[in-house]
């Protein structure tokens, strides 16, 4: 399971970043959300939607094997092995890994989709049928 | 567990760089609310009544209430108050976007900005981290040119409000820009800024907001925003944004047309909606958290000038700078929006004023020689721009119109004033009010002057009858305190009216915010006690009876519409008596315009009874005594 | 014919809606304009702002096709 991103419909109002850090950490924090949105402003007016494409990198780089992949293919952050050490930060193509000060690992999305539940443009939406990912970038993703 | 609050309110002397951090008064919020209720109450407090607006003892205000930032339905909101330099009175504005929501997640509630900076700086709050840092190289520097400067250097992440020239050189409609298109317009916030040498606001935050019960908050907003994806106004609301009711202005006759001549424009088929979403739209914008993005982004293309990028022109920009000017092309609309946004001005007061100036020089009041040599004529955007441009770097005769229509018609003179479309100082915004009664009214009596956002009454007056004058007024008191109170929290209005979400649920969001377990009526009463204290303060500031000030241009009682479905239709000066004596009535004013003690200490506002008895302003008794309630909950008839 | 008209806020209390919280059934002949529909249903036309259906504007001065949707789009209180 993964997000299909349409650039062409985000208006840019972070109801996914709210909603994401809600349900994951139970604040109200769009720094603690596992996905971004680079506005592209004054010139050519642009908003584009960064989320995980699952290719694995993160996981590739752990240097303490802190990441592994569920079953919904979600690549999941083992909080009590993660030394924050942003390896994965680094390596991650589209720059959907995070870290904050308040948080001791870093923060990955786990396909919990309810950013998909509140985004009322369908810029992004749950895709149940997506193929497995080769490691592209968000660019492949998009429709 | 919280209550809206981020918990830390700056103090900044501008002139001695000192900050200070001091914990968020939290009675202060839960009295006034927030937004523009604590701008009422802080101006009113700190700011000498002989002050000078622009002068180092006015203090500037920025706060974002309870809910900006929260997760709410457009929870976007920031508010910057002082006295207005446009009024001289209480004067707050407020503006979507995102800065709001930085600033509460950088820790701050509220920033005061006290005295002038002895030279230009800009203002960086990176959670702890608060700087006043040197704005000599951004001095100067356009509006969106200064954002996306600022941007560059400090990274794209931070949200950025600036001025333009116009704040700088102190025209007193400008604006505060953010966001590359939203701006807090109204009563010269910009022009109080530019005057502390303040160039520009710049927020980022991370840290969480903190709410009284997020899991309920979570669950009726989530509810909320499911639902009303389904309402019918949404999608035609998302595709067309506010810019789609000028046709409907037009065929209503209500579109002010050639400086607020005529309610009829022949050629609003060339500046619609329509026109604006197929020719100029980019793409659609939102605010923080709204899901209704009405925000059109846009590319403007006038041949001979630099394609622009704006926001817009939403309603009010295309009606007073569209049909007011007399443009018949949208990309010319959104060409002069850009250009009062990118000078910093406000699109409102700004189309005003252009075409006040536009009507003067109809008539031969000003000329070629006062224009530098150019024409001020109906639809040239041409002579648009370079009017503006000696608007805001206050050249010639454009320094009488950086002060607005109201000290522009008094230079001129020759009964100018007649059609200088304003009350209070500030200019009218996009409805002519002659055929819509309880609209006037409205413009009439702003606590900030001539605009709509207090109270809008046409679809009302339509229903009730649009030559009917009784009962306009409690209709209009009820609207005023109901929509601040919008100002007051620092959310958007616009959900309210078209997608069918209540006062109550709003109300029911409010408490799961704060905790403060308040009601409806307590929120009407607290907008009613704002709406008091700013009446007072600018009894106070203006030294007269305020019915002194509660007039409109003569025009809109001289003339009679003389054209389009309104033709013949107007008010006479007798009917706008009536009006006004009926509201004062229903306020629990006297027949002067002025407070009774009875009502000030209804509610709980004492001391400003006792500071209008000191000047001889305080309204006498009433007879019959102060009325139960002050307005009445419009509810619509059938027809 | 039967078409189906929407209108929500204030405007809705006006169309009174029968089929669901928001729409309202009309009977009529082919040919007639909206805007003699809404007459037909004692709705003053200068309360919609504009009528959409199927993802564009409707012209009020159209004739509705059988079984249509229409979502009739009150005027904003300010911009």
């Amino acid at each position: 399971m993964r997000i299909k991103v349409d650039r062409t419909k985000c208006t840019g109002c972070r109801l996914c970043l709210q909603i994401c850090a809600i349900e994951n950490y139970g604040e109200i924090n769009p720094k603690k959300a596992a996905l971004r949105i680079e506005a592209k402003f004054p010139e050519p007016g642009q908003y584009r939607p960064f989320v995980c494409t699952q290719c694995g990198k993160c996981a590739e780089v752990c240097p303490e094997n802190a990441i592994t992949r569920n079953d919904v293919g979600a690549y999941i952050v083992d909080k009590s092995l993660c030394t924050n050490c942003g390896a994965c930060v680094t390596v991650c193509p589209v720059g959907v890994v995070f870290q904050h000060p308040e948080i001791n690992h870093v923060i990955i999305c786990n396909f919990c989709m309810k950013c998909t539940e509140l985004c009322s443009t369908g810029a992004i939406v749950k895709w149940d049928k997506a193929p497995a990912s080769k490691g592209g970038t968000a660019a492949a993703e998009e429709v | 567990m919280g209550n809206g609050l981020a918990g830390t309110t700056l103090r900044i002397n501008l002139k001695t760089s000192v900050v200070r951090r001091l914990p968020t008064d939290e009675a202060l919020f839960r009295r006034w609310h927030g937004g523009r209720g604590i701008t009422a109450k802080l101006i009113y407090d700190e700011v000498p009544r002989e002050a000078d607006p622009l002068g180092p003892e006015n203090i500037f205000i920025m706060n974002a209430g309870v809910m900006s930032g929260a997760f709410i339905p457009a929870g976007s909101k920031v508010s910057f108050g002082s006295v207005s330099p446009l009024t001289n009175g209480h004067g707050d504005s407020n503006m979507g976007g995102h800065l709001g929501p930085a600033l509460k997640f950088a820790g701050y509630d509220l920033v005061v900005f006290e005295n002038i900076a002895p030279r230009p700086v800009y203002l960086v709050i990176d959670d702890e981290r608060v700087e006043l840092r040197d704005a000599s190289k951004f001095w100067g520097m356009k509006s969106l040119e200064c954002e996306k400067a600022l941007k560059d250097e400090l990274g794209e992440d931070f949200e950025v409000a600036t001025i333009g020239p116009a704040g700088e050189n102190g025209v007193l409609f400008s604006c505060i820009t953010h966001d590359f298109g939203r701006q807090a317009g109204r009563t010269g916030q910009g022009a109080v800024m530019g005057s502390k040498r303040l160039k520009a606001i710049c927020v980022r935050g991370s840290k969480s907001l903190r709410v009284h019960d997020l899991p309920e908050l979570r669950k009726q907003v989530t509810e909320i925003m499911l639902r009303t994806r389904k309402h019918p106004n949404m999608e035609p609301w998302q595709k067309y944004g506010t810019a789609f009711f000028i046709r409907w202005s037009n065929d209503n006759a209500v579109l002010p047309t050639y400086n607020f001549q005529t309610t009829h424009y022949e050629d609003t088929d060339k500046i619609d909606g329509d026109q604006l979403v197929t020719k100029l739209l980019v793409t659609h914008k939102a605010c923080f958290g709204c899901w209704m993005n009405c925000g059109k982004y846009t590319k403007a293309v006038v041949p001979g000038k630099p394609a622009v990028y704006l926001e817009g022109p939403e309603y009010e920009t295309g009606a007073l700078c569209g049909a007011n000017l007399g443009m018949k092309d949208i990309h010319h609309v959104a060409y002069i929006n850009w250009l009062l946004d990118n000078l910093g001005m406000d699109s409102m007061s700004g189309g005003g004023v252009v075409a006040f100036g536009m009507e003067c020089y109809e008539r031969g009041l000003i000329t070629e020689a006062d224009l530098e040599g150019h024409a001020l004529r109906w639809g040239e955007v041409d002579d648009v721009e370079h009017f503006l441009d000696m608007i805001a770097h206050r050249r010639g005769i454009g320094d009488w119109f950086a002060g607005g229509t109201k000290r522009a018609a008094q230079k001129i003179g020759k009964g100018s004033e007649k059609f200088a479309m304003q009350v209070k100082g500030q200019e009218m915004s996009g409805y002519d009010g002659r055929w819509a009664p309880g609209m006037l009214l409205s413009y009439m009596t702003a606590d900030i002057g001539a605009h709509h956002n207090r109270s809008w009454t046409i679809t009302v007056d339509m229903a009730e009858g649009r030559e009917r004058i009784a009962g306009r007024a409690k209709i209009v008191i009820y609207l005023q305190h109901i929509r601040p109170l919008f100002d007051t929290w620092c959310i958007c209005r616009l959900f309210w009216g078209e997608l069918d979400i209540t006062p109550e649920e709003i109300v029911e969001s409010l408490n799961h915010i704060t905790g403060w377990g308040v009601g409806v009526d307590e929120c009407l009463r607290t907008s009613e006690m704002i709406w008091n204290l700013n009446r007072c303060h600018y009894l106070e500031r203006n030294r007269a009876n305020g019915r002194t000030f509660d007039y409109p241009p003569a025009r809109s009682w001289e003339d009679k519409i003389p054209s389009g479905p309104g033709k013949g239709k107007g008010l006479t000066r007798e009917q706008i008596e009536e009006m006004l004596d009926d509201y004062y009535d229903e306020r629990g004013w006297d027949r002067r315009g002025n407070p009774t003690r009875a009502l000030l200490e209804d509610l709980g506002l004492g001391d400003a009874a006792d500071n209008l008895e000191k000047i001889g302003l305080l309204g006498e008794p009433l007879p019959g005594g102060i009325p139960k309630v002050r307005g009445e909950k419009y509810k619509p008839k059938a027809f | 014919m039967v078409i189906y008209l929407k209108a929500g806020s204030e405007l809705r209390l006006k169309l009174n809606p029968d089929v669901d919280f928001y729409t309202r059934r009309v009977e009529t002949e082919e040919g007639k304009t909206l805007r003699e529909i809404l007459k037909d249903i004692r709705l003053a036309p200068a309360f919609v702002a504009f009528a959409y259906s199927e993802g564009r504007i409707f012209s009020l001065d159209r004739a509705p096709r059988d079984g249509q949707s229409i979502t009739l789009q009150p005027p904003v209180s300010g911009g």
